[in-house]
């Protein structure tokens, strides 16, 4: 089978909030651009269930330092204040972008939304009290993806829908392209590019609840394996399930029609009773009751009830399985190393949730964070990869790496037999689902995970097989999934210490010393964490009592 | 196979093949690649409904209300405790 072969200026992979985005800006720059989406661009990862975004604007009396200091210190100063001020900065900019792209929305700039964050109810010296706003949220109206994907198409960027990339290619060291297969068709395909804007996304690991389903790190897997780092992996996104309703319906059908706001089965705000009658204490990532349901369990205390979907009554929740083990919105992701959302690989640029600008830092601080990040690193990375293109000095193809990597992506339909990717799923979410693993996280637990997922990487990939076009995308995704699996092992056990949504039983503390991101590299084929310092001008006063350093509770810290 | 499989087990459970008028909004709408349109019969058919993850977007999507989505009809949850 001979592949057929795209070139273009701008290659865009993914086609959410941050993808759409790059490829406008990108096209704005004069360059020739194609979006690819495994689904249907706009109708892709997380964007479509998003509510709302948050703006940012001095004008509607916004103070910009307030916002820095909450979001430092919610996310445990491993936030990189540079980015949070860059994405407050320019969020006005890209909510004039979402007007003129025919989004509408509910208010605008009127009436400030006051949020009641759990903070602010906290007993604080008056230096760190949070303001009584928390952002700027912005919702929209139904149907506002689809003026996303018409905003692509009007910029003249060629959409290719259902198309699944498998590998990145790479050539002298500088991102050249990629290849992939249409589900449709198994026509497989190369995109040869001058540069590639990675925005596929976070990663979950498919259990039903949250909606993340489509989102299996594949973004950050594929870009780790052609030289790039990856960040913030073991922080976590926690959001409950309701084990006897996992799937209701949305629970603001205000959105429903129009594709926002779906969250079935989720909890937010959640005021929560464990087995014993008594209520539990919410201390630790606030909205979700991060950590506190998790405790409950671990003491023998489930199940823990709380009111939620779809109806409003009491019903016991669950961990979010695999789902909550989900990329921390915008805590991690790919590394960028400026501010154009460049990479470590000359030629590729990050956005959205595959961007690891760290601009929340250790748990997440504001709704509707997460869709403005990805619009404005969008933007920026459309606006990097479409200068870098223009100045690329590009080779000659090299026919056989082409056709070596159209062969790697196809390899699972050529086996008779092996490992079906359904089931290695499965083994997958019962290795990691268990709160004990990444929620109430220790050593030697990490540990035997990382082994069952070592052999999985080792001896079951290699050997998946898929019986049609649908699997092959299946394999695809259940080989992402497994090396996502890995990074947040290995970074979960790299970090001892307690930060944001990461808690160690055996180091249940904050430790100064680990201001620091914990970074995964490919050193010689080993993923390999390492610590990458936090500028001093970032940390917080060590003269505080770390009561007030860290005025969320874990385990163990009752006030 | 012909378009509008009935498939009880599971969330995504019938597109009823009277109502469909084929024009694949929902084939569109399903990140999972759940759906695929027939190619004899012209309508949407339930391909892959052990892939189906309850978004509701198919359902919310069709314009003449032909795709029953029923949450209850899960399959098994990998979950936290229990």
């Amino acid at each position: 089978m001979r592949e057929t072969i795209i070139q273009t200026d701008v290659l865009v992979i993914g086609g959410g909030m941050a993808g759409c985005f790059a490829a406008v800006k990108a096209r704005a720059a004069g360059r020739d651009v194609v979006l690819v989406d495994k689904g249907w661009v706009s109708k892709t990862g997380e964007t479509p269930y998003a509510g709302d975004t948050t703006v940012f604007n001095p004008d509607w009396g916004h103070d910009l330092d307030a916002w820095l200091t909450q979001v430092h210190t919610v996310g445990e100063y491993l936030d990189d204040p540079r980015w949070t001020a860059i994405v407050f900065g320019e969020a006005y900019e890209r909510f004039l972008d979402l007007k003129a792209f025919g989004v509408e929305f509910l208010e605008e700039g009127c009436e400030p939304v006051r949020l009641a964050h759990p903070l602010t109810q906290l007993e604080m010296p008056d230096a760190h009290k949070f303001p009584p706003l928390v952002s700027q949220v912005v919702h929209w109206l139904p149907g506002w993806p689809a003026k996303l994907r018409k905003a692509v198409l009007r910029s003249g960027a060629t959409i290719v829908d259902r198309f699944v990339v498998t590998e990145l290619l790479v050539q002298d060291g500088r991102v050249t392209g990629a290849a992939g297969f249409d589900v449709d068709g198994r026509e497989p395909r190369v995109i040869r590019a001058g540069a590639v804007v990675m925005s596929a996304g976070g990663g979950g690991f498919k259990a039903i609840g949250y909606p993340t389903h489509g989102l299996t790190a594949d973004g950050h897997v594929m870009a780790y394996r052609a030289g790039a780092q990856v960040t913030g992996k073991e922080f976590l996104s926690p959001h409950h399930t309701n084990p006897e309703a996992p799937g209701w319906p949305p629970i603001y059908p205000v959105f429903a029609s129009g594709h926002s706001a779906a969250f079935p089965g989720a909890w937010h705000d959640p005021e929560m009773v464990n087995a014993e009658g008594d209520e539990v204490p919410v201390r630790g990532m606030a909205w979700h009751g991060w950590i506190d349901a998790e405790w409950e369990a671990h003491e023998g205390r489930a199940p823990v009830r709380a009111a939620g979907p779809p109806d409003g009554q009491v019903r016991p929740l669950s961990g979010p399985g695999g789902q909550g083990s989900m990329l921390g919105h915008a805590a991690g992701g790919i590394v960028p190393v400026d501010d154009t959302c460049a990479t470590h690989v000359p030629g590729l640029y990050a956005a959205g949730d595959s961007c690891g600008t760290c601009f929340v830092g250790a748990a997440y601080s504001g709704f509707g964070f997460a869709t403005m990040h990805a619009a404005v690193t969008g933007a920026r990375a459309g606006l990097g990869a479409a200068e870098y293109a223009q100045g690329a000095d590009r080779a000659a193809p090299d026919a056989a790496a082409e056709a070596a990597a159209v062969e790697r992506a196809l390899a699972p339909l050529r086996r008779a037999g092996g490992f079906g990717p359904r089931w290695t799923t499965q083994v997958l979410q019962n290795t990691l689902a268990p709160y004990f693993v990444l929620y109430v996280k220790q050593d030697e637990r990490l540990r035997a995970a990382l082994s069952t997922v070592e052999f999985l990487r080792d001896h079951v990939v290699p050997k998946l097989y898929a019986r049609d076009d649908h699997e092959l995308r299946l394999a695809h995704e259940t080989a992402s999934m497994v090396a996502n699996a890995e990074m947040k092992l290995r970074a979960s056990l790299f970090r001892t210490e307690s930060r944001g949504t990461h808690f160690r039983e055996d180091f249940p503390h904050r430790d100064d010393a680990w201001l620091a991101w914990v970074r995964l590299k490919d050193e010689g084929g080993a993923m390999t964490p390492f610590a990458e310092p936090i500028p001093e001008e970032f940390h917080p006063d060590p003269a505080l009592p770390y009561e007030q350093r860290y005025p969320m509770r874990l385990p163990g810290e009752e006030a | 196979m012909t378009g509008g499989r009935e498939v009880s087990r599971v969330a995504i459970e019938r597109i009823d093949a009277e109502t469909c008028t084929g024009c694949g909004s929902c084939v569109d709408s399903c990140c999972m690649d759940v759906i695929r349109m027939d190619d004899e019969g012209g309508l949407a058919m339930i391909r892959y409904p052990e892939d189906c993850i309850l978004c509701h977007f198919c359902a919310l999507d069709c314009p003449v209300d032909a795709i029953t989505v029923t949450p209850e009809k899960t399959g098994p949850l990998p979950l936290s405790w229990g």
